[in-house]
């Protein structure tokens, strides 16, 4: 599905990502782990076209590295931003609809109840973006926007972050349900140690812009180079 | 032959020294505040109105004019900030739309007071001509040119050593960590508008003393200044001077080698072919693109 | 890239109107329309006097550009300071087709718009440019427009101007060259227009242009292809102008290259659209209206010479006071009562 080929980012002088290769395979749930600052967004904004690499970033077997965003979100590339970023002046239907139109190529309004639907937003799809909506509701919008798409991958930044156990339990269903419903393969961006053992099949572990472990949950969280580097930082 | 094109060259350069000024001003409220001040042309036709009422009230020499345009040109330039400093949405285009606006009043102010007639120097000193070698310049334009020299040192140092100097430059690179090591940005960037303030005073005179000057120059000194902080790129000092003087140089050749008609014509199409082929100006690092 | 709001909103002000209103919805339908028709019927219906038609003329001639400048401004996130350029390219096409080729005047007006738009293509790659750098960027292209029409004197008739083509047509009857006849045309003309902007707004287009103008990373992200809309927004726009400026050609029976890429045409209509509002549709409409007969009526008779003084003064106070225009402000008015 995806294939990260020596992929590097450098800002300046510092380097964000050093030569990271990984491949993602179709239908797989893989966790990227990392403490704060170890290049999991720079690498979500790499693949996604908001950020210039070296390297080759392969989708489908397709060389992407130099297609820019908008081409790479048509072909099935789906993100969200750790940080919501609706269109702010425009309804939750809006925000879809502009999505499925250009992102999927298609306008099927039955298809964008279906995802206000499993995404329970359908009470505020008339409501505008920015003053109608709490941010676990604007989180759920980024997904709900990436799945309007019509994504093959889709790339999660942190949608669980704040969200109390069990909340966080319910969600993690959630994300499993769209995985089966649509198809899907999920690269998802997670601190919490227990959430990815039980939603990924794999996990790859980030620090300072490099890989340091990949594997299965359980084997990655009993590397000692990941202890220590996941000590204190992430999961108190 | 050869002396005509040696004479454009000359008085391109000395020129392209003057246009220099101009467009120190413009990028050093462009590098402080990140907007483009649209009525910059304007403060330089204010301060060379200054000289010309000076000039024609008391007889003495355009230059004892620079306190009184240093002073209603900083006036001016204070308010202009002021206002833009008031704008909360859009504050990019809409200072430009604000300065624009202000742009056109005070072009206007200036034409009901002076009408649109031309005006000149009429110092016999400054209008004599000099000559060096095969090439000759007039007293005016010399004086500018030195003057020009002067400030640009002037204001090098003043970036380089001053604390405002820091600050603006902090300021310009990150406001937000600016204001966290405790410099003011408002104060900073009203510095940087008043020393441009100051530079557009300079300019003016030094205008008013070699060449002439009519109401609707300021609009058209704007735009001479953007074109040269635009082949310049980075807003750095020694960059600016090399670009007006590209830009004052190439005006003179086209008129000497084609037509006065198409002096402008050469600056803009310039202007262009640098904007979309070299996105970094001839001399810059800095990206103007989004 | 060039979008509206690169740099960071401020806080809103406490207590502060919603501004959402202005910004969210569209006044613009087609029953709004229809009452601004019914509004430009009136000065017949009253029998106004051919001066007063004809600076109701003029003033539609700038709402025409001002509408097409806040189209630009308002989906396409750009601030021009150079459709003088679209308007002279539009009127020296149309009078030069009709004269030089004998074609109907109602055929070149709409390809004296299509030259404009061809002479847009040679702006596309300022698109690229963040905002100020595009609005001199296209001033530049306004100033190359006009010199190259001065020195193609065997084309244009040079500085010297261009004045042998024929005017307006008669057609069902109606005398199009007439006051009334080249009102009413124009009337038909902008509310033609503000429809397509309508449209243009309403569609997913339109959506997606919205939404880059807030978000512009956010908006590429879903599949949008920024440049692309943004450059059919320069086309249209460019579109718009040059018809205007075609119109402007055969109804004045004069050009010269000063005149039509003047920079007024450029200028005026930016005071038209910020002091109507230009993030809406009848703001650019009424505030051509009312700023030109102002500046005609008004304002010359106080100041002979440099009476655009006071124009400068509407455009600070606009920005200062109500960045959203006098339709923003009566919306929020309206707004905070309902």
């Amino acid at each position: 599905m995806l294939d990260l080929d020596a992929v590097t980012v450098r800002f300046g002088g510092l380097v964000a990502l050093r030569s990271v290769s990984f491949r993602v395979e179709p239908g797989e749930i893989l966790g990227l782990v990392g403490p704060n600052g170890a290049g999991k967004t720079t690498l979500f904004n790499g693949i996604s076209g908001l950020t210039r690499v070296q390297g080759r970033i392969l989708f489908e077997d397709r060389d992407v590295t130099r297609l820019p965003l908008h081409r790479r979100a048509r072909l099935g590339i789906g993100r969200t931003f750790q940080i919501p970023q609706p269109m702010k002046h425009l309804t939750v239907r809006e925000n879809l609809a502009v999505a499925q139109v250009f992102g999927a190529g298609r306008h099927d309004p039955a298809r964008i109840e279906e995802i206000l639907a499993v995404m329970e937003l359908q009470a505020q799809g008339d409501r505008s973006a920015e003053d109608a909506l709490a941010l676990q509701e604007l989180k759920r919008l980024e997904i709900a926007k990436a799945l309007a798409t019509e994504p093959k991958l889709l790339l999660l930044d942190e949608v669980l972050a704040g969200l109390e156990s069990q909340a966080k339990r319910q969600f993690a269903a959630k994300l499993k349900e769209l995985h089966r419903r649509f198809g899907l393969t999920i690269v998802i961006v997670e601190h919490d140690i227990e959430t990815i053992s039980e939603l990924c099949s794999r996990a790859v572990v980030l620090n300072f812009g490099e890989i340091i472990a990949d594997g299965t949950p359980a084997e990655v969280f009993r590397d000692p180079r990941v202890v220590e580097s996941y000590t204190g930082t992430a999961h108190a | 032959m050869i002396d005509l094109v040696l004479q454009a060259l000359f008085s391109g350069i000395l020129v392209g020294s003057v246009y220099a000024l101009v467009a120190l001003g413009l990028a050093l409220s462009f590098g402080a505040m990140r907007i483009i001040n649209l009525a910059h042309g304007e403060l330089v036709l204010l301060a060379a109105y200054c000289a010309y009422l000076v000039e024609s009230r008391t007889g003495l020499d355009p230059y004892a004019a620079i306190p009184l345009a240093l002073a209603v040109v900083a006036v001016v330039a204070a308010a202009l900030f002021l206002m833009i400093d008031r704008i909360r949405e859009h504050r990019e285009l809409n200072s430009l739309i604000l300065t624009f606006g202000i742009g056109i009043i005070l072009t206007n102010a200036i034409l009901l007071i002076f009408a649109s007639d031309v005006r000149t120097t009429s110092s016999p000193r400054l209008q004599d001509a000099t000559s060096i070698g095969p090439v000759y310049a007039m007293n005016g334009e010399l004086v500018a040119f030195a003057l020009s020299l002067v400030l640009m040192v002037a204001l090098w140092w003043w970036l380089k050593k001053s604390w405002y100097g820091r600050a603006v430059r902090a300021v310009s690179s990150n406001r937000a960590a600016a204001t966290l090591m405790g410099i003011s940005p408002v104060r900073t960037e009203l510095a940087a508008f008043l020393v441009a303030g100051a530079l557009a005073s300079f300019a003016g005179v030094a205008l008013y003393a070699m060449s002439v000057v009519q109401p609707a120059l300021g609009h058209a000194l704007t735009v001479k200044a953007f074109i040269v902080t635009v082949l310049a790129g980075v807003g750095s000092i020694p960059g600016v001077f090399l670009a007006a003087i590209l830009l004052g140089v190439t005006e003179a050749l086209t008129v000497t080698l084609a037509s006065s008609a198409l002096q402008e014509l050469v600056g803009m199409v310039l202007f262009l072919l640098v904007l979309f082929l070299l996105p970094n100006g001839l001399f810059g690092a800095r990206a103007r693109r989004g | 890239m060039a979008s509206l709001d690169s740099t960071p909103a401020a806080a809103p002000l406490e207590g502060a109107p919603p501004r959402a209103t202005a910004r969210g919805r569209m006044p613009g339908n087609a029953a709004l329309v229809a009452g601004l028709l019914v509004l430009a019927a009136l000065p017949l219906v009253l029998g106004a006097s051919n001066y007063m038609l004809g600076l109701l003329i003029s003033a539609l001639i700038l709402a025409g550009i001002a509408l097409a400048w806040a189209l630009l401004g308002n989906l396409g996130g750009m601030v021009s300071f150079g459709h003088a350029a679209f308007f002279g390219v539009g009127g020296y096409t149309s009078a030069l087709l009709a004269a030089k080729l004998d074609l109907p005047v109602l055929l070149t007006v709409p390809l004296g718009g299509l030259v404009a738009v061809v002479a847009s293509l040679a702006m596309l790659p300022a698109l690229r440019l963040s905002g100020p750098y595009f609005a001199l960027a296209i001033l530049a292209y306004a100033q190359i427009f006009r010199i190259l029409a001065t020195e193609a004197s065997w084309l244009t008739g040079g500085a010297a101007g261009f004045q042998r083509y024929p005017g307006l047509p008669t057609v069902f009857g109606l005398d199009l060259a007439s006051r009334t006849g080249s009102y009413l045309l124009l009337v038909a003309v902008v509310a033609l227009c503000a429809l397509a902007y309508v449209a243009v707004w309403r569609s997913h287009v339109g959506l997606a242009l919205r939404a880059i103008a807030e978000s512009e990373d956010a908006t590429r992200v879903v599949g949008v292809n920024s440049v692309l809309l943004k450059s059919m927004m320069l086309l249209l726009s460019a579109f718009i102008t040059g018809v205007f400026g075609a119109l402007n050609a055969h109804i004045i029976g004069f050009l010269e290259p000063d005149y039509a890429f003047s920079g007024i045409w450029s200028v005026m209509p930016i005071i038209a659209a910020i002091f109507g509002g230009y993030r809406t549709v009848v703001g650019p409409i009424g505030g051509a209206v009312v700023i030109y007969l102002f500046d005609q009526v008004v304002a010359k008779g106080l100041i002979a010479v440099g009476h655009q003084i006071i124009l400068g003064f509407v455009l600070v106070v606009m920005v200062l006071a109500a960045p959203n225009g006098l339709v923003g402000l009566l919306k929020a008015k309206g707004g905070r009562h309902a």
